[in-house]
């Protein structure tokens, strides 16, 4: 019955690969005047928005400036500048070891999940078997599992592993995840599959086809994805915190929290320490987001 | 749960399919992946091979999450505090009742549908809308733009949640500062009921909208550029290209969007909830997975948390399938 | 116990029922064999959460261990932190069988340890003699902060009392008298009105209710009306009788006065460390934070506990104690020594002056080669001593439901006090609710 529906709708959404070369690709330029009022007003409604997301990340830099006394000024520019939190920062805690400790993990996570998901995406977008539906949807629900009725048996786990306070247990419960497998399959899903066919007459295994037919094409779900990976392991908070024994095998986010006490929080320093751990993920992102521009662009006009 | 994919199907009006009649045209001989007798005819030899393909996923997932949750199950109707010289004590259903007796569970149940209402408009139509505009202007601006948007995504919650208390802040808050400047009572965001659910929804928004942007933003780019063109040949306006072209074939990632804000709502908040108002004031803000949390996961008592965590997977899952189910229907009458 | 349990719960029970028995026959002998000295190589477990922050707290944590373990070569102190906010990584330690052996546990969490976590009652294990000699020369009342059931769980750690922090600068410009604080809740609602009205600041802060708050400033209030959230024995929750409500509905009149506004605890802090708050009930470990806001700013000051009118304030303390959760002896023994450590002269004169708690011992507070110096130089902490004598305990909720007794209360008296909730009616239904999470 949804299988007509489906079908129309496919044809509809995908061309892609398919498209035989064409020139155009380019928004072309518009020269209607009315466009150009649209133009002014959208780059308004842009520009707000732009402020009110930029806003708070620039409060965080100038606090983290402000020399302790001066921490609760407002002025837009500091009076007084030092980089006392930062220094201060860098001693209290080993936040340059936390940053390494941090960019591995997350880029160890971000390829596995992309590894696992690729393959089990595969198998949903190109084949029916019995109980595909079943196994997709236990999938999907496990975003709906909260993480902190998992968390204690997976220390368990962890700890008979023997693997307490270590990196590789930071990474272990995050082999696969729904987000990667479902956005992938979507993905996949689109994909014509005459191309497929083709190359499975030129003699293609499944296995190749997945990664040299498919992976090239997925190129701009697969950076997008990377990306949303990464972040979300990089603000990662709960698991580390009841893992993580030693400041020295602790990720950055931990450290981050340590300047929140009981006793009051030293915002001078975290702001520090807030804008240390922002600044690696933001120069990733501007350099992945081009990244994925690229590959639209690639992808679009082949 | 008949159709859990997530990538959740389009629908096409008469109208859309001529206005994109020539690229249907073509197209209509292609057979996509997935088309379900094509699957039938692998079926028999190659009955393993796409388990092979699951099993690493698979693995991890039982292992990580599946085997703990179905314990869960059994431990909800047990008090235990995990420790393993301690009895596991038989309580039936009393964890349940417990937590369906709470006061404020049904102000938490009430609440968590205002979040994901007000979560909507900011976690889909705003990035839907900024994707669209942004997808035409000239490289170096679109990117701009969209760097832009997606910084509040990288900043620790944390950290985004203890700067935008100091922003909101009513008698030293930049935000109020403007306020006041401009001749208004200063706000209490986050001490004012009637506020500071608004407040959170905010911020918990403002979080997201970059996520949205990026997923909608490479779905906008997948459209063939050659689909619009015929349509602008045709002489389509550029708000008919949008809504003829654009949204149909950006409709089942905003559906993507949509469910995931309604099953996800509840816990993207939790971190603003609980570092800026903890729930309060008066529970004006405390949605049911803070609420849960709450009482059950952040107490050590083993039979509270399971039963939560059991209640929460039960709950949104009937959501899920239900939402599922619509969407089918709706898709079968549209045909 | 003997209802029907799964197979596999069976197994489980069955083996923990021999676990049970077998520490319970031993019990006894382990009493007496406490080793009187170490004599071999040990390594012993401190749970901590002042090293899982960054800081004063954590460095002072790190210099005593290091202390100990330079005075005792053959001991080896491995610090662990942990959150206090939730104490999942001692459960889960515990669960995977890891060693727990001395934990800086929140007064709160007292009962929780004893039942679940295996506190360790001192009289069980130190030989008195020993337990005397080490206890001389402190706050009697003080050792009673520990004391469980009759039986000394815990020492006195890191704790505090509540401390009214005032602006003088704000009293000064309000034309109020900073030499004469408020004394009882009677004059903080006058004092916040003239503060307000004058400056047009916030007029008074408390962090009695709201997240992390728990009860234990609570308690000290209704205390102070001569009454209390829970009866002496712990078994029946008293928070709805008529001194209760009274001193709610007390608080509530503040609220509806303008003077007492409902922030987080953390606003609240900054709101005074900016200045722009009058006075701030809290306890007195945040000073540091206060001090550093207020430095070149305003002028920080302290002042005790309000009372009601002529009742006798009644302040408890905050913060945490020592527990000992070793199981055997030669552990116990160094659990025992870095516990003695810490809570001696020297430790606590630490504690005090660099991460900002309290000594337990009077007789260093004027002492020149402890703390005498430091006091001069830090009139703020004087207060602070001043409610030692007075001190009371922080009772901790009993049962395994213990933080959702706590939690149903605060709510209900958060309600009261900020919402339009009747003081009696909203507190009698909470008591029952929560009496029913009673053990």
């Amino acid at each position: 019955m949804t299988t007509d529906v489906v079908r129309a709708e496919r044809v509809l959404t995908k061309p892609q690969v398919h498209t035989r070369p064409q020139p155009a690709a380019k928004p072309r330029p518009r020269a209607r005047t009315r466009s150009r009022l649209d133009g002014a007003a959208g780059h308004l409604v842009m520009v707000l928005l732009s402020i009110v997301c930029l806003f708070p990340v620039y409060w965080m830099v100038v606090t983290s400036l402000r020399p302790a006394n001066a921490t609760f000024e407002t002025s837009i520019w500091p009076t007084s500048t030092s980089l006392d939190n930062y220094v201060y920062a860098l001693q209290a805690i080993p936040i340059l070891r936390m940053l390494g400790n941090t960019l591995l993990i997350a880029s160890v996570v971000t390829v596995i999940q992309l590894f696992t998901g690729l393959l089990a995406a595969y198998a949903f977008a190109r084949w029916r078997f019995r109980g595909d539906k079943l196994v997709y949807s236990l999938v999907a629900l496990t975003w709906l599992v909260p993480f902190q009725v998992v968390m204690i048996p997976n220390y368990l786990l962890i700890a008979k592993m023997g693997l307490l306070d270590s990196v590789t247990a930071l990474i272990l419960p995050h082999f696969a995840s729904a987000l990667a497998i479902l956005l992938l399959a979507q993905s996949m899903r689109s994909f014509p599959r005459e191309v497929i066919e083709a190359a499975r007459m030129d003699g293609a295994r499944s296995w190749r086809i997945l990664w040299e037919v498919m992976m090239p094409n997925l190129r701009g779900t697969i950076a997008s994805l990377a990306i949303l990976i990464f972040i979300s392991t990089w603000n990662e908070y709960f698991w580390p915190l009841l893992l993580s024994r030693t400041p020295a095998n602790s990720v950055v986010q931990i450290g981050i929290q340590m300047f929140m006490t009981t006793e009051g929080t030293a915002w001078g320093p975290l702001m520090a320490a807030s804008t240390m751990a922002s600044l690696p993920i933001l120069f990733i992102y501007v350099v992945l987001q081009r990244q994925v521009i690229q590959s639209f662009m690639k992808s679009g006009i082949r | 749960m008949t159709d859990a994919s997530l990538p959740i199907r389009g629908v096409m009006s008469p109208r859309k399919r001529s206005s994109s009649r020539q690229m249907g045209s073509r197209q209509t001989g292609s057979r996509h992946m997935g088309s379900r007798h094509i699957g039938a005819r692998r079926l028999g030899a190659r009955q393993i091979t796409p388990w092979l393909y699951l099993a690493p996923a698979i693995v991890a997932l039982v292992i990580w999450i599946y085997w703990p949750l179905i314990d869960a199950l059994r431990l909800s109707f047990f008090q235990w505090n995990m420790l393993p010289r301690s009895p596991q004590l038989f309580v039936a259903w009393d964890n349940y009742a417990k937590i369906f007796s709470l006061p404020k569970f049904w102000l938490a149940l009430r609440n968590t549908g205002i979040y994901i209402a007000g979560l909507l408009p900011i976690a889909v139509l705003i990035p839907l809308a900024i994707a669209i505009y942004t997808h035409d202007l000239p490289a170096r601006a679109r990117n701009i733009y969209r760097a832009i948007i997606f910084v509040p995504m990288i900043i620790a919650p944390v950290v985004a949640a203890a700067v935008w208390r100091w922003l909101l802040d009513p008698s030293y808050g930049m935000v109020n500062l403007v306020i006041k400047w401009f001749g208004f009572d200063p706000v209490k965001f986050l001490a004012d009921p009637k506020v500071a659910i608004w407040t959170i929804i905010g911020i918990t928004g403002w979080k997201l909208i970059g996520f949205s942007t990026l997923i909608l933003s490479a779905a906008n780019a997948n459209i063939n550029p050659s689909l619009v063109e015929a349509a602008r040949m045709d002489g389509a306006s550029r708000w008919e290209i949008i809504r003829d072209i654009r949204l149909p074939l950006l409709s089942s990632s905003v559906l993507f969007l949509v469910m995931m804000t309604i099953l996800l709502g509840a816990q993207w908040s939790f971190t603003y909830i609980n570092v800026l108002t903890g729930g309060g004031p008066l529970g004006a803000t405390t949605n049911i997975y803070y609420l849960l949390w709450d009482f059950g996961f952040s107490s050590m008592s083993v039979g509270w948390s399971s039963a939560s965590a059991v209640i929460l997977f039960l709950g949104f899952g009937a959501i899920a399938f239900f939402l599922f189910r619509l969407i089918d229907r709706y898709s079968f009458h549209d045909n | 116990m003997n209802r029907k349990l799964p197979p596999m719960t069976r197994k489980t029970f069955l083996i923990g029922t021999l676990a049970l028995l077998a520490s319970g026959l031993s019990l006894p002998a382990m009493a007496e064999a406490i080793p009187a000295t170490i004599d071999k190589p040990v390594t012993i477990t401190f749970y901590n959460y002042n090293l899982a922050s960054a800081g004063i707290g954590a460095e002072a944590t790190r210099k005593l261990i290091a202390e100990f373990m330079a005075a005792n070569p053959k001991i080896t102190v491995e610090g662990v932190p942990y959150s206090s906010a939730d104490s999942s990584r001692i459960q889960a330690d515990l669960a995977a069988g890891r060693p727990v052996d001395l934990v800086q546990t929140v007064f709160s969490d007292l009962d929780f340890a004893v039942t679940n976590f295996g506190a360790q009652a001192l009289e069980e294990i130190i030989p008195a003699d020993e337990m005397a000699a080490h206890f001389k020369g402190m706050f009697p009342n003080g050792l009673k902060l520990g004391v469980l059931n009759g039986k000394t769980y815990g020492l006195a750690y890191t704790f505090s009392t509540p401390v009214l922090f005032y602006n003088a600068d704000l009293f000064r410009a309000a034309d109020l008298d900073p030499d004469k604080p408020p004394k009882t809740w009677q004059a903080v609602k006058e004092a916040g009105l003239t503060v307000m009205k004058k400056t047009g600041k916030q007029g008074f802060a408390a962090g009695i209710t709201g997240p992390g708050a728990y009860d234990w400033l609570l308690q000290g209030v209704v205390r102070s009306n001569g009454g209390e959230v829970i009866s002496r024995d712990r078994t029946r929750l008293k928070f709805a009788e008529p001194e209760a409500v009274e001193a709610i509905a007390m608080l509530k009149d503040l609220h509806e006065s303008g003077v007492y506004q409902n922030a987080d605890i953390a606003s609240a802090l900054d709101g005074m460390a900016s200045g722009n708050i009058g006075m701030y009930l809290q306890t007195s470990a945040i000073q540091g934070a206060l001090i550093a806001g207020a430095t070149n700013k305003y002028e920080l000051r302290s002042s005790t506990m309000p009372s009601f009118g002529d009742k006798p304030v009644r302040p408890n303390n905050s913060g945490s104690a020592l527990t000992i959760h070793a199981a055997d002896p030669l552990k116990q023994r160094a659990a025992w020594e870095l516990m003695k450590f810490l809570t001696s002269a020297h430790g606590y004169t630490v504690i005090t002056s660099e991460i900002g708690y309290l000594p337990l011992r009077p007789a260093i507070v004027a002492d020149p080669n402890y703390l005498g110096g430091w006091i001069k130089a830090h009139p703020l902490v004087q207060p602070n001593l001043d409610q030692l004598a007075v001190l009371e305990p922080w009772d901790p909720m009993p049962g395994p439901n213990y933080r959702q007794i706590v939690k149903t209360m605060m709510d209900a008296v958060e309600m009261v006090i900020f919402g339009n909730a009747d003081p009696a009616a909203a507190l009698a239904d909470a008591e029952a609710h929560a009496q029913d999470l009673m053990p």
